[in-house]
């Protein structure tokens, strides 16, 4: 299922609060687990020093990304990787069915990728006639359901116990009584069939060692290892903001991730891929790809403020501290990355006006900046796309010319407190509503009750 | 010019204004607040993490023990590094239908409670198995992953696997499930110590 | 406030030509009309020795992005280290540990505005002073969420914003009052309640140490 776009997120998140309050209750559940498990796991260690010195490698990263990337093509070819080079989704998409058809690929399995949904690979592997299967549990039952994902590392948190009974009844022949075991013993039959059957194995990447040329990844199921290790093609997706100098650092970055993201010291799995397997090997892929994926990330990189957000590791910390998400879950988003995080790199990626109205979907509460390992100063940077919109006429009239004249007012103090007292004395519960401001607040709250005087007011008359 | 020179290129240009930064250095891993020594850290994590840890003094002693745990098995998929005397006696099965596998760890590393799996060893008969058990030297405990990684650094196999656990998901109602897909159990054998 | 400060011996004045921070446009977007306001203010306490304010976010506002907005005025440095939200003031400035034992046996929440705690670090100072009132504050699973003000967000996605008050409301454990440093935050969380009836009261917290100082 794809994404509908940023667009309508206002109209999408009211129509989730109202008619989906199960949704709402499952991610905030969710959500506050994975933070109470971050803020133990942060606590077992000096996370500021750890969160100073991941910040400075992503930036320096960053501001050296070519050499880096260079570095790694170099790396990676020397490896046995074929290393591709895609601009845009379409590109990466065109890449993947030329090596679907030269190695005669007939099905695949793909372990969680976010990027992956955001080229849109799993309907076009389709249109190719290829079978494709999601491994990871919560992608699985989302695929399933014909879904996109809700979260960055808990695709199905939207989701419940009953949900999934219900479902697993229909399509795996579960009792509908069925316990998170039984469940999960009918997932693992159905997918280790696909495991063992499939030609090609799609991952994305946490992150690539320029020095060393590997690739990372990180899981708890097993189904990346599986995914990477059975078939004989693998192809990686990998961001080009991904690159980080040297395996090394990468040990910081896979336990700093791991313990943002679910509070483990390391995910139960970790992936470190040089490339194909070798002559001395009894099994691996016999050819792994590694496709470096622009799609608006150099956009990104361009602008003077935002590219900060690429230092990103998609460890979902945000999301799970933010308490507009919590409200709704990702979908309202209406793209692959929401949340905090998807806001500020919606902008860059997809243009600002197809991503309105996302940097206005915060209250600017700041709880994000405790949160990211990385150090993105998420409410700078939503302030920052405000202001870009406003410069490109993108905001509505009534809001920046409402602002305008109140700001002159403000310089004028009698006018200022002659503007209170009609809003003091004037009925909001009858004439809020067609006050464009007003109106929104009247929607969900009462009136606020009137002082009959100013502050100001009572003060000149003297305060006992 | 091709796609990878204009994203070169596109790159370049983004960062012509702007300033670089220099790389902080080496992160040489957190200061743990209750310091344990190796072989302890790891034995700790990997409890955490749901994983079964046994000692054996010595090779013999990791013999008896392999031969009294294979009882409750009929089959095994072995490793290709795994030495004759820590061979089990059972028939070997193909990964993709044995209840256990067998394996040796190249090392093991304590700040993360990780089990370090060599590709040359077989990956199929460290995953596929739903009983995972794997064999390892305490001298071969590293503190900290980053000096794993710099020990490994001239000699890395197509892929290495940090295993640091069973299996696990949460993703059915936000409940933990065990051995999808990877194997739901995992022993390790920390062989030598104080003899 | 007046009432308060005066009682601990503070001369106040309240010049008349006051009138906003600057934050609802800085916040939107447009921050050479948040300038604007920065400059009036700036001029309007610029012979004050401290400036109190009973709100986190235009302290927040003042302390933490005055500074950028205004330039390397040297006004602009003196003038935000006299500026304090009001229990920072009292706590920090004032070293005032009990005002009295006026609030002895009510149970109270405190609301967290999110400037005051995240910009500030206003934490511990309202509730080390309503307790030093005698005040029980009682542990609230959310007190340090957003209640979904925000400004101009609460106008602009009220859906979201609502089931963010609602959060706060449905997770309120039985107490007297809830109180907060944040005149934003009390408008957004009693609207919501008496749109929904709950009955709950919410006092500033100004209003709540005052009564604190009673014996």
């Amino acid at each position: 299922m794809s994404f509908s776009g940023p667009t309508n997120y206002r109209r999408e998140s009211a129509k989730a609060i109202r008619d989906k309050p199960e949704v709402r209750d499952s991610v905030t559940a969710a959500t506050r687990t994975f933070d109470a498990h971050r803020v133990h796991a942060w606590g077992q260690i000096d996370a500021d020093r750890w969160r100073d010195w991941a910040r400075d490698v992503k930036t320096h990263v960053l501001t050296h990304l070519d050499q880096y990337l260079e570095q790694a093509e170099r790396q990676l070819t020397s490896n046995g990787t074929r290393v591709h080079w895609a601009e845009s989704a379409d590109d990466a998409l065109t890449i993947l069915g030329e090596i679907v058809r030269e190695d005669g690929v007939e099905s695949a399995v793909k372990a969680k990728s976010m990027l992956s949904e955001e080229l849109g690979v799993n309907r076009h592997l389709e249109g190719l006639g290829v079978h494709v299967r999601e491994t990871d549990l919560g992608e699985y039952i989302i695929q399933l359901l014909d879904e996109p994902p809700s979260h960055i590392v808990g695709p199905a948190i939207h989701r419940s116990v009953d949900d999934c009974r219900k479902l697993f009844h229909e399509r795996l022949g579960t009792p509908l009584d069925a316990d998170p075991d039984e469940l999960a013993d009918a997932a693992r039959d159905a997918l280790r069939a696909e495991f063992l059957a499939a030609d090609l194995g799609i991952s994305g990447g946490n992150f690539l060692a320029a020095d060393s040329g590997t690739i990372a990844l990180i899981e708890n199921e097993g189904n990346i290892r599986l995914s990477t290790s059975l078939p004989r093609v693998h192809v990686a997706f990998v961001g080009i903001e991904k690159l980080v100098p040297r395996l090394e650092d990468v040990s910081a970055f896979l336990q700093l991730t791991s313990r943002a993201a679910t509070g483990q010291p390391i995910g139960n799995f970790v992936s470190l891929i040089q490339g194909p397997r070798r002559s001395d090997e009894v099994d691996g892929p016999e050819e792994v790809h590694v496709v470096l994926v622009d799609n608006g990330r150099t956009r990104l990189l361009a602008d003077e403020a935002a590219w900060e957000a690429l230092r990103c590791v998609r460890c979902g910390a945000c999301l799970n501290i933010c308490p507009v998400y919590r409200q709704t879950g990702g979908h309202p988003y209406g793209w692959t990355y929401s949340g905090p995080i998807g806001a500020i790199i919606a902008p860059g990626m997809l243009g600002l006006e197809e991503a309105l109205p996302l940097p206005h979907a915060s209250s600017l509460c700041g709880a994000c900046v405790d949160v990211c390992p990385v150090r993105i100063p998420i409410p700078e940077l939503l302030v920052h796309w405000r202001e870009k919109a406003v410069e490109q006429g993108l905001t509505p009239k009534v809001e920046t010319v409402g602002l305008k004249a109140y700001t002159k007012m403000a310089q004028r103090p009698g006018l200022f407190s002659a503007a209170g007292a009609v809003l003091r004395h004037v009925p909001l519960g009858l004439g809020g509503r067609a006050l464009p401001v007003l109106g929104g607040w009247m929607q969900e709250r009462s009136a606020p009750k009137s002082s009959p005087k100013s502050f100001l007011q009572m003060w000149k008359e003297g305060i006992e | 010019m091709t796609a990878r020179e204009r994203i070169l290129g596109r790159v370049r240009e983004a960062l012509r204004e702007r300033d670089p930064v220099e790389h902080p250095g080496a992160f040489e891993g957190w200061r743990p607040r209750t310091p344990r020594s190796p072989v302890d850290g790891l034995v700790h994590l990997l409890d955490a993490a749901g994983g079964e840890v046994v000692h054996q003094p010595n090779l013999d002693a990791a013999t008896s023990w392999l031969a009294t745990f294979c009882g409750g098995f009929d089959s095994s998929a072995v490793g290709e590094s795994v030495p004759a005397a820590l061979r089990p006696p059972i028939p070997t099965a193909s990964p993709d239908i044995a209840p256990l596998g067998v394996s040796v760890a190249r090392g093991a590393v304590a700040e993360t409670g990780s089990l370090i799996m060599d590709a040359r060893d077989g990956r199929r008969a460290q995953l596929l198995v739903p009983t995972h058990v794997v064999f390892l030297r305490v001298e071969h405990v590293y503190a900290t992953l980053r000096e794993a990684l710099l020990d490994m650094a001239d000699d890395l196999p197509s892929a290495i696997g940090l295993h640091s656990g069973p299996s696990k998901s949460a993703d059915i109602g936000q409940i933990l499930v065990k051995g999808v897909h990877g194997p739901g159990r995992l022993v390790a054998v920390l062989i030598g110590g104080d003899e | 406030m007046v009432r308060l400060l005066r009682h601990l011996g503070i001369d106040v004045e309240v010049p008349e030509g006051q009138t906003c921070c600057g934050q609802p446009a800085y916040n939107s977007g447009q921050p050479e009309e948040a300038q604007s306001m920065a400059e009036h203010t700036l001029k309007v306490f610029a012979d004050a020795e401290y400036v109190v304010l009973p709100s986190g976010s235009c302290a927040g506002m003042m302390r933490c992005f005055y500074p950028g907005l205004v330039g390397s005025d040297l006004r602009v440095a003196s003038l935000v280290e006299r500026t304090y939200e009001l229990s920072q003031f009292l706590r920090t400035v004032l070293e005032v540990d009990s005002l009295g034992s006026g609030l002895q046996g009510r149970r109270v929440a405190y609301h967290h505005g999110c400037h005051a705690l995240r910009e500030l670090g206003v934490k511990d100072e309202p509730v080390a002073l309503l307790a030093g009132c005698g005040a029980e504050v009682v542990p609230w699973e959310a007190d340090e969420e957003c209640c979904g003000f925000g400004g101009l967000f609460s106008a602009k996605l009220p859906e979201a914003s609502a089931a963010m008050a609602d959060r706060k409301i449905d997770t309120l454990p039985d107490v007297d009052f809830v109180t907060s440093a944040d005149g934003g935050c009390l408008l957004q969380l009693t609207g919501r309640a008496q749109k929904r009836g709950t009955g709950t009261a919410f006092v500033h917290l100004a209003s709540a140490l005052w009564r604190g100082v009673a014996e």
